[in-house]
Parts: C-alpha cells; structure tokens; sequence
C-alpha cells in the first residue's frame, strides 16, 4: 500500500519531522485508518529516497507516542487510537496550523479582523473550488 | 558495537609535482553511516578516494578501510569493497551477461541472482554491448555488479554525473533500498547536492585540499540559516549588524531585513532579538546547495556568486 506523503529536504523542519507530522496528518484525518497498515521503512524510503535510519526514527517516535504499532514479523500499523485521542490530535494540528497563520498575519501587520476575512475568503474560495466555480484567478 | 571505524584519513596529504591536491585531511567514515564528500572540481575529492582504495600511495599521512592499511593491504580491502567508479571501468565491448562468470571467478561471495534481479529491476538489456548502452544504463550496470557482491563498502565516486532525472531516481531508490537492507557504510562523492540531501548522514566539504565542514548533516543544516525580521526605522543598521554576532552572520547586507548565519542556536537568536530589538519572523533552513556555494563560493576567487 501506499500513503501520500512528501518530504522537501530543504524545508526548515528535519525530514525525519516531516515524515512524522505528514503521518500525524494522515491519521489525524482518517486517511489512514486505525488498524491499517503504513508502509515498511524500507519502502517509504525507497519512495521518498531518504536514508532509512531517518524513516526509521520518524516511525520510532510515532510508536513511543502511541500512533503506531509495530507486530513482530507482520509490520507496522496505525494503532486503535481512542476517538479522544484522534480529536486531540485534530485540534492540535488545527491550533499549530492557526499559529502559522497569525505569525504570517502579525509580520505583516495586519490585524485579527483583516486575518479573519483572509480566512472567511480561503474558506468560499476552496468550497466553492471544489464545484469548479472558481474563475482561476 | 564497532568503534572501529571502516575508513580513516589522517593527516593524508597528496602531491603532484609541486602541486598539494590533499593537504593533512584527516576524516573518519563510521559503520552504517552514508558519509558524503562534497568539492568543487579539483578540490582534491579524487585524489582522496584513489588513497582510501589503495590506488595511489600518498605522500605523507595514512589511509585505511576496516583498519588495514590501503597502500598495502589493497587486496583484502577490496574483497569487502565495491566501488562505482567516476569513469565506467566496464569493458566496452562487454555485455551484462558476459560479464557474470567473471565476476564469479574474481568473487567467491558474488551472487549472480542478485545481479540479474537488479539489471531486470532496472530494465537494463543483458545482450547489449557496454558501449551501446545509454549513461544511465551504464551506471545501473555498474552499480548492480557492486552491489552483488553484497560490500561491507560502498565508494560511489560522482555517480549520478551525466544522468537524467528518472535516471537519478532510479539510482537512489536503488541505494537506499541496500542500506535499508544491509546496513551497507557508505562513501560517495558527488555534485548532485539536491539528491543527496536525504541521503546522507555525514558531509565534509573540501577546499584546496582541506576540510571545511566534517559533520552531520542534520547539525549543518540547523546552525546554516536565514533570518527574517520585522524592518524597523528605530533601529540602526549597526545595531543589527553588531547583534548578529551572536548567531555567526554569513552574509549580511546592511538595510535588508535578512540575514544568512552559520552559527544558529535559539540561545544565539535571543540574545540576537533582545540585542537589536527587532521582531524575528522566520527562520529559514537552507537548502546543502546554497550552504555548499556560501562554502565554497569564493574560495579560490573565481568568482562564483
């Protein structure tokens, strides 16, 4: 199986961080579902071409954080998270998320009622995106 | 544990005539790690890597690959190392199949399976004559001889030159499947600083024959860094540009709101922020390209930006 994940090595965040969060990602949004199996180091690594101890530690420190789960012999799966755990997860995400958005907003100057409408826009601009009403501005 | 570690350099030095293409290099290659030597062209990379296989006997200091010395025991190291030279050493007239009974007469432990499964995983023809194959095939061929001999060392010497992207890929997919399989140590040179950025573990940066940089990478890439701020008209230029002391500037033109580091720490960035009372907005991660060319751009005056 495969997982959509992407790491830039020349992002600011280590790529074994990247690796982590885009599984967080995945999890947190269901599209990798308690129980199923995530790739082998191997694999992601092959597919990402990043060497595999630095796969390794990113599914490492999933597993301490109790994410994943590795069967002896069988791989490597996404543990049965309580449905607290998985919304916990969410809102972390979300509020690191609205973080980076208020620094980009505070550098600029701008204020929460400026921010709030940028935000009110992206929202039309996605949900209406997605009916292919957007004029490709 | 292993401490030994499988390639030493220390205190080599390489002459030609009155020319010193390696000056008292001293580096270590760990076991398991993926240790890659970066240069410009004749920063004496080449000339290091013909020591460590026992290719050139150096003027002064020593080499050796799992504790033997290269010079003397060349022979028993490459029983356990193999290497992906710059330039193909294949016959040109040979072809992949051709070439594997020799290969086994050479290499007892030389397995011609793994062999045909990587030149079919690659798609490499077996009947084709080394000549007539593309570059990126050639390459593939030669890593797929190095590889089934399963090495304890792996010397790659630039080997994505001259290769396309898909070629490229191919090639690291490959390499990094091997180390996710067998652990293999490896030592490469190379000038494709993109690619290997997820790969290796260790850099050294060498310039005239001496290392500028020995480190991981990791610990590179987070002191190399640039800083963004808030303008600010109340605060002079000066002020910024003593307060950037504390995070080692690189490149700083004064009345700009950035500037590239080499010493980045948070206690650093503090101190920085507090200094010049200027609001930080970002702190960007440098992609190996730019730290190599802030490394090694001026050098040797030759100009590059």
């Amino acid at each position: 199986m495969s997982i959509v994940l992407d790491v830039d090595p020349a992002a600011a965040a280590p790529i074994w961080r990247q690796i982590e969060d885009g599984v967080r990602r995945l999890v947190a949004s269901g599209s990798l579902p308690p129980g199923a199996a995530v790739p082998s180091v191997r694999e992601l690594a092959r597919s990402l071409r990043v060497n595999p101890a630095t796969v390794s530690k990113a599914y490492q420190l999933l597993s301490d954080a109790g994410l994943l789960v590795v069967r002896r012999g069988e791989g490597t799966f996404v543990a049965e998270l309580e449905s607290g755990a998985r919304d916990a997860e969410r809102a972390r995400l979300l509020a690191e998320g609205a973080t980076r958005l208020v620094a980009v907003a505070r550098s600029m100057g701008a204020t929460k009622a400026e921010t709030n409408r940028a935000v009110d826009a992206a929202w039309r601009e996605f949900t209406e995106g997605g009916e292919g009403t957007k004029d490709g501005r | 544990m292993d401490a030994e570690p499988i390639v030493r350099l220390q205190d080599l030095t390489v002459r030609y005539g009155r020319f010193t293409a390696v000056n008292r290099l001293s580096l270590e290659v760990p076991k398991g790690c993926v240790y890659a030597l970066l240069g410009r062209n004749g920063s004496g990379k080449s000339s290091a890597v013909r020591c460590l296989l026992g290719q050139q006997k150096p003027a002064a200091g020593d080499a050796s690959v799992f504790g033997l010395d290269s010079w003397r025991r060349r022979r028993r190291i490459m029983e356990r190392t193999a290497v992906v030279p710059e330039t193909p050493d294949v016959p040109p007239t040979a072809t992949a199949e051709a070439l594997q009974p020799f290969m086994q007469r050479v290499s007892p432990q030389w397995s011609p399976a793994a062999y045909i499964s990587r030149l079919d995983g690659f798609g490499v023809p077996r009947r084709t004559p080394f000549r007539r194959l593309s570059k990126g095939q050639q390459r593939q061929l030669t890593l797929a001889l190095a590889l089934a001999g399963s090495p304890e060392l792996l010397v790659l010497d630039d080997p994505t030159l001259g290769l396309d992207a898909v070629a490229r890929r191919s090639l690291y997919e490959e390499l990094v499947g091997e180390l996710a399989d067998r652990g293999t140590t490896v030592l490469m040179t190379t000038h494709d600083l993109a690619g290997v950025e997820g790969i290796a573990d260790r850099v050294g940066v060498l310039a005239g024959g001496s290392l500028l940089v020995d480190e991981p990478l990791e610990a590179l890439k987070l002191r190399w860094c640039r800083i963004r701020w808030l303008p600010s008209d109340a605060v002079p230029e000066a002020t910024i540009g003593h307060a950037l002391r504390h995070l080692e500037p690189h490149a700083y033109r004064p009345g700009t709101d950035h500037a590239v580091v080499r010493g980045f720490t948070a206690a650093g960035l503090d101190r920085f922020r507090d200094e010049a009372r200027l609001e930080v907005t970002g702190v960007d991660c440098l992609p190996l390209e730019e730290i190599f060319i802030a490394l090694c751009g001026g050098d040797n005056g030759g100009g590059a930006s």
